[in-house]
């Protein structure tokens, strides 16, 4: 039975009192819970074919370059705000088309509003297929 | 001057603002759904763009079942925010709770619009998406927290977006609308002439879809989102993406007639849209 200490008002028992600070408690590491990022599997990605003459290969994720005896890969998401940037062949760059922050083939940032540079995702190079095996 | 704007709001305006917006956007919403239902059967939300081209080019009817849900779900949209705007003076009477809670159903249907956008992981989808992630992250203690529940995009992928779009977000929508459905009851044989409408329409325009192409170098978000992919140029996303945002939406819970400073908080609301409108049309024009 509920007691009441005035008309209809409900006393506040002990009880529920330690019900509310249990629940409270809970939520604390409900949110952690919650918010947390389980990192991610490293993913690695054959490249079975041989690049064009221009030495780029534009993947849903990254954009491999082969050039000069030098191989890297360029993560496709911009710092800024997670866009998939894109490779400008006539300027040599990289550009994301929301908001037009430009970056060297090489990641570093020319242009904002990105502050950061794009990852550079490590690359293995090999003369047999799969020529290319990026680790993203 | 005066006697000209009187005579213009008697005969222009007045006429406009007795029109059932409200019974028309609820038709759309009811065409929405069905649409939807019928859409859903063929989205596979593990290969999203691909379920998507793939309504449009080989799915018998596919595009127009996508095109009615698309516009018809614009429609609701558009037609609830007009309602909005007609019968406004006449909400004087609306408690503070009630209030709160039609406004908050509109910010709910604008999400439902939004994540409908994502779900289609086009271009404008995926990249609409990732903003949306990026601004939930930029929020201080809870914004890990508020993207793992409402997008995950990243890690993810649709799984979290979809559930709102076709669960979560209709629930609360139906739950915030339930009392002032239940007042104004709308009868389907009524506005014949409106679905005759909406399905002609969307029998001879198709829905956007925007594939990625090598070289794309400006991609426009939804027409909702414009202004505030433009202001994200130049301000933190905390700021552009939410506080800004924010100052409408607490406005606009505050715009009742009561209130001593109603004026003020019009002035405030026309000058936000003003802004907003001037965004949007620069990163349109873009």
């Amino acid at each position: 039975m509920v007691q009441t200490t005035g008309p209809n008002r409900p006393q506040h028992t002990p009880r529920r009192s330690v019900l509310a600070i249990g629940l409270l408690a809970l939520v604390y590491p409900l949110l952690r819970f919650i918010g947390y990022e389980i990192p991610r599997k490293p993913n690695k990605v054959e490249i079975h074919k041989e690049l064009p003459a221009n030495g780029i290969l534009v993947n849903s994720d990254f954009i491999l370059f082969d050039r000069d005896n030098a191989t890297w890969a360029v993560s496709r998401k911009c710092t800024h705000l997670g866009c998939k940037i894109n490779y400008h062949e006539t300027d040599n760059l990289l550009e994301c088309p929301c908001h037009q922050s430009r970056f060297t083939i090489e990641g570093g940032v020319t242009r904002g509003p990105a502050k950061s540079n794009l990852t550079i995702y490590p690359v293995e190079k090999r003369d047999t297929s799969p020529y290319y095996i990026i680790t993203t | 001057m005066r006697p000209v704007l009187m005579h213009v709001k008697a005969r222009l305006i007045a006429p406009l603002l007795d029109y059932r917006w409200g019974s028309w956007s609820l038709i759309c919403l009811y065409i929405s759904i069905a649409s939807g239902i019928v859409v859903g059967l063929q989205y596979d939300l593990t290969h999203p763009y691909y379920s998507v081209t793939a309504l449009d080019l080989l799915v018998p009817y596919g595009e127009f079942f996508r095109s009615v849900h698309f516009y018809s779900s614009q429609f609701f949209f558009l037609l609830a925010c007009i309602h909005f705007i007609a019968v406004f003076s006449k909400t004087d009477n609306y408690s503070q709770h009630d209030w709160v809670v039609l406004i908050m159903a509109l910010v709910v249907g604008l999400l439902l619009l939004f994540t409908g956008y994502v779900l289609r992981d086009d271009n404008t989808g995926f990249s609409a998406g990732m903003i949306a992630e990026a601004i939930l992250k930029n929020i201080p203690l809870v914004g890990n927290t508020l993207n793992s529940v409402l997008f995950s995009i990243s890690e993810h992928g649709m799984q979290r977006v979809y559930v709102h779009h076709v669960i979560t977000l209709d629930v609360f929508w139906l739950i915030l609308s339930w009392n002032h459905l239940r007042r104004y009851r709308v009868k389907v044989t009524d506005h014949i002439p409106l679905i005759c409408l909406t399905l002609g329409f969307c029998l001879m325009i198709a829905a956007p879809l925007e594939p990625e192409g090598l070289g794309i170098t400006y991609i426009s978000g939804p027409w909702f989102f414009l202004g505030l992919q433009e202001l994200l140029r130049y301000f933190h996303p905390l700021f552009a993406g939410v506080i800004f945002p924010a100052t409408f939406l607490v406005a606009l819970l505050y715009a009742r007639n009561q209130n001593r400073h109603f004026r003020k908080i019009l002035w405030f609301i026309y000058i936000w849209l003003g802004i907003y409108a001037l965004l949007s049309a620069i990163a349109w024009l873009r």
